[in-house]
């Protein structure tokens, strides 16, 4: 009973860790935008959809799933900018209710598109034998490969990006733009340059997030949004505008989601006893992360990990 | 001697390393008219933020009427008796003047709750709005828009609303910022005439209306007083003289 | 006497000021004599959903239009109203009246809840907090199994007596009447010192607490306000349905009263209203349209509503109503509207 549980508690803790990064490859595009334009862009889950429908959709036509996966980043970047080009660039001095109206309507008009483009029916996207067993992360303990590799690459994204933010002249020059906008033009760069690359590059990490999870969810129309919701919920603990507060808090909410759906039932059954704890477990499991915000808005309102200046 | 309107005690303030506000203590009496002046970045605004309430003090006391004021909030403080004009006009934009002033006289009275009749054309409150606005004299604006008020214009109706609740301290800050010459004019009698009846803490820049106007003058400079008196004192305050004033006093306080 | 006389007085004054919500709220009136003439039951069910969605999305208008607050979670209201009847009538309670007070007491005191958390916060935050209260609401609902969970409940129609909803047009007039008690209220409301003082907020608050008031009290008692209008709708949304489920609290739920209230004219009276029929008549004629034109598309109708919206929102400024008076030559003055 003993040993059952440290193996179901350690697959979902991987399974956790899955959740935190993918979320974090949608929330750290979404946290710069919010935080270095102030844009609210609720369609950020609509370039996750982009993401998977292009990943499926490259790996059904060429057969080969690593191409689907590598093309789906820069067509989510095409995207992206397109999508800043020609909307979101003339919303930055609306007041957020319009953002809110314009980007909803985003939504509406992708999670259409792409039902005429592919059907109401959700997308067929299978793993390449190559990527479909099961590994040992420690004896007696299989573990999908796949969920792995989605660790490695999320892991090795967020690395990429500490790196390019910290050590390149690019990566400064965001930071500047975070910490103050109008200083940072007036020092001659380009700001809507700048701000289109900073939206194009945060959709190609939706995206990618988007090709990855297709084959661990359905690709239909509509999954971005509960996606984006989450991802709200990860930049406002995290910090509106910090890239680390939003690793640190994906990772959290990533584990914190999947262990509670799994273990808080079990909890309250022990407790509680009857169809109370039926009823009160699964609902307080999807309650659980807007609670911690909840709690976060209260006592920190800026965040865990409030970006400095 | 009666007590003073206004006491401030030892108010101190920091902002990381940066002292604002540097023990400072001052009082302003009914019926005076008490000048802040300093150069910029002396801290002035900041006091006025901390009597106003937008901002807290670390330590000191700041007493309305005798009354320890420094926990209220900022709506508290004015229903205690504080009206504030704001150095960058801060009147309601896409109504006319006169319903700016019918908002101020339904919220002297308290009756800001009430749900049934329509507010803009109660007589009563008209009539209050009205009396609210030829304390200053702009009652022949009141039915301009305020987006189509000139600069000066916008500054007198600044005045008119601090004053709306009949006050027993005024803050003005910079009452006459951007205002032209003849506007600056007509703000100084109005200003000249509110000290019956109220203590009024002027922060201004023109030395001329500052040294006709003021009884009492507190210099501040990088947060703490440098020097307080009465007009003739401070003109002829060397130290003073130097570090703020410099040739304007002469003309001024002679 | 003297009291109710001025009252009259005040709706005549309103209805002279607001002939659109007049005439729209007249032609609902009207209606059911075309559609009983013309055989057409159906419409008489679309101009009552229409009502409905119209009474929600002036409950939200006063916070997003009169009172300038995001909030994203206002479905959660229409949902808990319509919920306070289904679970009244699973423990017996069938009577349509109690069912009415008690949703007015739950979703004002959820509201007072809600606004009073969610309200010391602005902008981004405040729109993910009404939005996380929002989505616990649907995952309670939705986890509730003994209250149906994810497949709803059905409904019977309430018993308003001396009423008998089953007989035809008495649900159609009493949604109509709450209605207009609905833009009755709303009009008295949006002229009184509290919508002027609201309305001030909303365009500068910190001139508001100069004058001495605290604007969390007028958000606080608005968002209650609202909530409590949005819970009636709802209350008569699931007489209407016969059914209540969680979707009717889905967070694009609030996104379509927001698209209402948008495209009819935020902040105005009528807006909502009339933002509603155009909305639902897109609904129901648009795909006949498309498919007369593009019949392989017919069926992909809803991909209008999305540049339609971002349209509004980029080029009409004050939606339809706004249109309107832009056109008509002699609207140029001031006055509160």
């Amino acid at each position: 009973m003993g040993a059952m549980t440290l193996t179901l508690f350690l697959e979902q803790l991987f399974n956790g860790l899955q959740a935190g990064v993918t979320l974090f490859l949608i929330a750290a595009g979404l946290t710069l935008i919010l935080g270095i334009m102030d844009f609210v862009f609720l369609a950020h889950g609509s370039q996750v959809m982009v993401g998977a429908y292009a990943g499926a959709a490259i790996t059904s036509w060429t057969g080969n799933f690593y191409l689907g996966l590598v093309l789906a980043i820069p067509v989510t970047f095409a995207s992206g900018y397109l999508i800043e080009y020609l909307l979101v660039r003339h919303l930055y001095r609306r007041d957020h209710m319009e953002q809110v109206l314009a980007t909803f309507g985003l939504i509406l008009f992708f999670n259409e598109l792409v039902r005429i483009g592919f059907g109401p029916a959700a997308l067929f996207s299978d793993l390449p034998p190559s990527l479909s067993h099961f590994v040992e992360i420690l004896p007696n303990t299989p573990y999908p490969l796949y969920r792995l590799v989605v660790i490695g690459v999320g892991l090795a994204c967020a690395l990429g990006i500490h790196l390019f933010v910290s050590g390149t002249k690019t990566g400064a020059m965001v930071r500047a733009g975070a910490n103050n906008p109008e200083m940072t033009a007036a020092m001659g760069v380009n700001i809507s340059l700048l701000f289109r690359l900073i939206f194009a590059a945060g959709a190609a990490f939706a995206g990618l997030a988007g090709a990855l999870l297709g084959p661990l969810t359905s690709v239909e129309s509509g999954m971005g949004e509960p996606l984006l919701i989450l991802s709200l919920v990860v930049i406002i603990i995290g910090g509106i505008g910090s890239v680390r507060g939003a690793f640190i808090a994906a990772i959290l909410i990533g584990i914190v989601d999947t262990l509670g759906r799994i273990f808080l039932p079990m909890l309250l059954r022990q407790i509680l006893h009857g169809s109370a704890a039926d009823g009160a477990g699964p609902a307080l499991a999807s309650m659980l992360v807007y609670i911690l915000m909840a709690v976060v808005l209260i006592f920190r309102p800026q965040g865990l990990f409030p970006p400095r200046g | 001697m009666t007590m003073p309107v206004l006491e401030l005690r030892a108010v101190s303030k920091s902002f990381g390393a940066l002292k604002a506000t540097d023990k400072v203590s001052l009082d302003v009496r009914s019926g005076e008219i008490h000048a802040l002046i300093g150069p910029n970045g002396a801290g002035k605004t900041t006091l006025i933020q901390q009597i106003y309430g937008a901002l807290q003090p670390e330590e000191g006391e700041i007493r309305l009427n005798g009354v320890n004021i420094t926990g209220l909030s900022i709506p508290a403080r004015v229903r205690a008796g504080i009206g504030r004009s704001f150095q960058i006009s801060n009147v309601l934009t896409d109504i006319t003047v006169l319903e700016n002033s019918i908002i101020a006289e339904a919220a002297r009275r308290g009756e800001a709750f009430r749900f049934l009749h329509p507010a803009f054309s109660d007589p009563d409150l008209i009539a209050g709005g009205m009396r609210i606005l030829d304390r200053v004299g702009i009652a022949e604006l009141a039915g301009i828009r305020v987006d189509e008020l000139a600069h000066g214009q916008r500054r007198m109706l600044e005045l008119a609303l601090a004053m709306a609740a009949a006050p027993s301290l005024l803050l003005l800050d910079e009452p006459m910022a951007g205002a032209g010459p003849e506007e600056s004019q007509t703000m100084t009698t109005i200003i000249e005439q509110l000290k019956e009846g109220a203590a009024v803490l002027l922060i201004e820049h023109d030395m001329d209306a500052v040294f006709r106007l003021a009884d009492r003058i507190t210099v501040l400079v990088e947060g703490a007083v440098q020097a307080a008196g009465t007009p003739e004192e401070i003109s002829r305050n060397n130290e003073v003289r130097q570090a703020y004033l410099g040739e304007e006093i002469q003309h001024a306080g002679t | 006497m003297r009291g109710v006389r001025e009252i009259i007085a005040l709706i005549r004054n309103g209805m002279r000021e607001n002939r659109l919500l007049f005439f729209l709220l007249a032609g609902f009136a009207l209606f059911p004599i075309y559609t009983g003439v013309a055989d057409l039951p159906f419409w008489e069910d679309v101009a009552m959903r229409i009502m409905l969605l119209g009474m929600a999305a002036m409950g939200l208008n006063l916070v997003l239009g009169y009172g300038g607050m995001v909030s994203f979670g206002h479905a959660a209201f229409l949902g808990v109203g319509a919920y306070c009847v289904g679970i009244s009538q699973s423990f017996g309670l069938m009577n349509g009246w109690a069912h009415l007070l008690i949703s007015i007491g739950v979703c004002g005191t959820l509201g007072l809840m809600i606004g009073y958390l969610a309200l010391r916060t602005s902008g981004i935050y405040f729109i993910m907090i009404t939005l996380a209260f929002a989505q616990m609401l649907f995952f309670l609902f939705v986890s509730l199994e003994v209250f149906g969970g994810d497949d709803g409940m059905s409904i019977d129609r309430a018993e308003f007596l001396p009423l008998d909803l089953y007989e035809p047009l008495r649900l159609y007039f009493l949604i109509w009447v709450m209605l207009v008690l609905v833009s009755v209220l709303l009009m008295l409301l949006v002229r009184s010192r509290f919508g002027v003082t609201l309305r001030a907020i909303r365009n500068n608050a910190s001139r508001i607490q100069a004058m001495g008031i605290e604007p969390l009290d007028f958000r606080i008692t608005g968002y209650v306000i609202s909530a409590v209008i949005c819970g009636v709708a709802g209350t008569f949304f699931a007489s209407w349905q016969e059914y209540v489920s969680p979707d009717i609290m889905h967070w694009s739920r609030s996104g379509e009263l927001m698209i209402i209230i948008v495209l009819g004219g935020l902040g105005t009276l009528a807006g909502p209203l009339l933002g509603a029929v155009v909305f639902l008549l897109l609904e129901e004629f648009l795909p006949e349209l498309l498919y007369l034109i593009a019949p392989d598309y017919a069926e992909n109708w809803m991909i209008i509503f999305g540049p339609l919206l971002i349209a509004v929102v980029l080029f009409g400024r004050g939606g339809l109503i706004g249109m309107l008076e832009y056109l008509s030559p002699r609207s140029r003055g001031g006055g509160a509207s």
